[in-house]
């Protein structure tokens, strides 16, 4: 419109200008066009696509499972009862629990939550600590083999988890850590191939002159390490750290096996207790929604807090 | 330049080296020392493993009798689910770490057997003595090893039968009465097809034995899925009706090198069932997907006949707007119905350090003290007579009338869930193969050819 107004002449433009301002204006508080709707629209039902799956979680959880199969399709809670996360939470009598459709196992709510917080962070900041270390190395420090070592980390990567469980627990079992946290930490308390990989990309990208000119004013290549790359890179670290930390709050298959009792037991395997207990029987639904949210939230959390910094990474450039 | 610098990295390294070392040195006698400080007990500790989280309270009642009668022995149980269970304690049991004494599974027990890692009972004081007859009826056969010893002590055991909702069948304008006496042949199906039939319900209301039923569009199946049995030996999915031919797994009760599924009579049986799919008087693959849940299906109305295993009546008790019954098996070619009969039992680890205290807590678990308490759980069915009876007391206080379950021992109307070496492998096998049948793309004469495959295993 403003195109073909100022396409009249120059006494038109003056119209024109105050045409694109008031349209600045409307942009501002803009009258809702036929676009915008269908965009606002689009928008809405894709964010109800994707809340829908919680809010079915939560809908189950606050269902009773006697009441839940002649009831599936309800789109509110069948029977509502806080039975779920009572059971979660271990406040249920087993007596209780049973009768609910739920299983006999004790639950230490609070010791699995802290077992995991420990296990996660503990791993989260020894890995990344020793893997930038190597990162480090791999990148900056020139000494004979570097490649070759740094290719066989890499191929690491490619072993299958499920082939390094035996020899690993054999080798916790001869250190007589099972059944401790150390025990279920100790894989992943040094270095994790993808990490270093990771880590290593961004610190070559770390401008050779900043380095040098730390060096030429005498510090040490630890100083160097300490004082200029993490720093710099804190964007990067930030991003392997979240995303070690969810790994190792999600890991299940380990901590199963190295775990016996509750003084090891982890969230996701205690939350095991919810799935389908024999063959044939049917899981505890509601428990396990419940379960599942209530596991899922420190990561839910983690990731409010730090979304903008994992997507700023992404886009991370170098120097700023 | 090159090269000294390449030195002192390295001497540097090696210091750090040393450092290193003697960190985790340090950090390793802190944790050995807090380890032997809990061993530094002169109590006996055993750990016992178990799978069936709804039996647990039972088993702490037992541990709580047992460590009364016990003072120096304590018993911990640790409760893990199905799948989680057996990959642990497989895993445990290859690197030494596995309990003393675990809930042992027929499916896995030969396997077990052939690689050393069980204890024979035996061999062991406290249960030198022990005598098969004291349990159900064949149930501690199962458990005798090839070279003629006892891995296993009775625990419980397991039969099938059809739950059903009063509620459906008045519906459809039947009594419980009606599921009495059914017939079954693998040719035309006999009474218990015309039953499936009549019970299937499609969206427009027609029956299954009606003019116009849509198969395509079924609202209620007559007859319940619980997959296709390829993981299990069709346990509750066709074994009650490949056994009313007559037909049994293998040629010798127990350990034998040969499984029969090259028999036109269980092929018949598969075929029959599940050609109800295509009928649309059963779910089909598709739509019950990989994991099964025959209770759901009744609960929710989508199956009217709902045939499981014993243990899992507790699953059916606490479905809300269901009037439970339980119906037997039909009665097939045989002239009588047959169920399968499964036992499990408690196994003794090889790696135990404490061998006779752990033959001393099988004992007691084996007792009718413990089988007993387990009984008026309601649960399961203990293997000992005196357990068996109290289970029943216990389910008819629950309101559930078990004796279909119960009869088919009494008469001895049964077929052995097949015990052989290569378990594992011959599940491996016929799991894909049941599959295919059950999804529509092999028929069951396919399995002539699996029967081949299965019984290469024993060359």
């Amino acid at each position: 419109m403003t195109q073909l107004q100022s396409a009249t002449g120059p006494g038109a433009e003056a119209i024109a200008r105050r045409g694109a301002t008031r349209d600045a204006r409307r942009r501002r508080r803009p009258r809702p066009s036929a676009g915008r709707v269908i965009a606002w629209v689009v928008l809405v039902v894709i964010l109800l696509i994707t809340i829908f799956p919680f809010y079915w979680m939560l809908r189950t959880a606050l269902s009773s499972n006697s009441a839940l199969y002649s009831n599936a399709t309800s789109l509110l809670p069948v029977d509502f009862t806080w039975g779920g996360f009572a059971r979660v939470f271990g406040l249920q009598s087993t007596e209780e629990a049973i009768a609910a459709g739920g299983s006999g196992a004790d639950m230490n709510f609070w010791r699995y939550l802290a077992n995991s917080v420990i296990v996660a962070t503990g791993i989260t900041v020894c890995q990344v600590f020793f893997s930038a270390m190597a990162a480090y190395a791999f990148s900056r420090l020139r000494w004979r083999g570097r490649n070759v070592v740094f290719g066989i980390f890499l191929l690491s990567l490619m072993v299958p988890l499920i082939f390094t469980l035996l020899p690993n627990f054999l080798l916790i079992r001869e250190l007589g850590l099972i059944d401790t946290l150390l025990g279920i930490m100790l894989p992943g308390l040094f270095m994790a191939p993808f990490a270093i990989f990771f880590l290593r990309q961004f610190f070559l990208n770390v401008p050779l002159e900043v380095e040098e000119a730390a060096l030429v004013d005498g510090a040490s290549k630890v100083r160097v390490f300490f004082s200029l790359i993490i720093p710099m890179s804190s964007a990067p670290i930030a991003t392997v750290s979240i995303l070690t930390y969810i790994t190792a709050w999600n890991d299940y298959f380990w901590p199963l096996m190295v775990s016996y009792t509750d003084r090891s037991r982890v969230l996701t395997v205690a939350l095991g207790a919810f799935q389908a207990q024999s063959p044939q029987g049917g899981p505890d639904w509601s428990g396990l929604m419940a379960a599942t949210l209530i596991a899922a939230l420190p990561m839910i959390v983690l990731f409010a807090c730090f979304a903008r910094r994992i997507v700023n990474s992404i886009g991370f450039s170098g120097i700023k | 330049m090159e090269s000294t610098r390449g030195s002192s990295a390295g001497r540097r390294s090696r210091r750090g080296r040393r450092l290193a070392s003697a960190a985790i040195a340090a950090g390793l006698v802190g944790v050995t020392g807090c380890g032997s400080a809990t061993a530094a007990d002169s109590r006996t500790t055993l750990d016992y493993w178990l799978w069936e989280a709804q039996q647990l309270p039972a088993y702490e009642k037992c541990v709580d009798a047992f460590e009364a009668e016990h003072p120096d022995i304590d018993v911990r149980i640790t409760q893990y689910g199905w799948d989680d269970y057996w990959q642990k304690l497989t895993a445990a049991l290859v690197a030494g770490a596995g309990p003393d004494v675990f809930t042992n599974h027929l499916t896995k027990y030969p396997g077990y057997v052939t690689r050393d890692v069980l204890l024979p009972l035996d061999s062991l004081e406290a249960t030198s003595d022990f005598d098969g007859s004291e349990f159900q009826e064949g149930l501690a056969d199962l458990w005798r090893g090839l070279d003629g010893r006892q891995y296993g002590m009775p625990k419980d055991f397991d039969t099938i039968a059809i739950f059903y909702d009063e509620r459906m069948l008045a519906d459809a304008g039947m009594t419980p009465e009606d599921l009495e006496g059914l017939t079954w042949n693998p040719e035309d199906g006999g009474t218990f097809e015309d039953v499936i039939a009549h019970l299937s319900v499609d969206a427009n209301g027609v029956r299954g034995d009606e003019e116009g039923f849509d198969p395509n569009n079924v609202v209620t199946y007559g007859l319940g899925s619980n997959g296709s049995g390829g993981d299990g030996h069709g346990q509750t999915q066709w074994s009650w009706l490949a056994g009313a031919t007559g037909w049994t797994y293998t040629d010798a009760k127990v350990w034998a090198e040969e499984y029969n599924y090259d028999d036109p009579r269980v092929q018949a049986a598969v075929d029959w069932l599940f050609g109800l799919v295509e009928k649309g008087f059963m779910p089909p693959y598709e739509q019950i997907g990989s994991s099964p849940d025959p209770a759901q299906q009744l609960g929710s109305g989508t199956a009217a006949l709902s045939p499981n295993g014993s243990w899992t009546i507790g699953s059916y008790t606490e479905l809300d707007g269901v009037e439970l019954g339980v119906a037997s098996v039909p009665i097939g070619p045989v002239g009588h119905p047959v169920s399968m009969y499964n036992g499990l039992g408690d196994s003794i680890s090889a790696q135990t350090e404490n061998p006779e205290a752990a033959a001393q807590f099988v004992s007691f678990l084996g007792s009718d003290t413990c089988q007993v308490i387990v009984g008026e759980q309601g649960v399961v069915f203990p293997a000992r007579p005196a357990g068996t009876a109290a289970a029943i007391e216990a389910f008819r206080a629950k309101g559930v009338d078990v004796a279909p379950f119960i009869n088919l021992v009494e008469h001895q109307y049964t077929v052995l869930f097949p015990v052989t070496t290569h378990p594992a492998d011959v599940l491996s096998i016929l799991e894909p193969a049941m599959d295919a049948i059950y999804i529509g793309s092999r028929d069951a004469s396919s399995l002539t050819q699996v029967n081949q495959e299965i019984n290469s295993l024993f060359e």
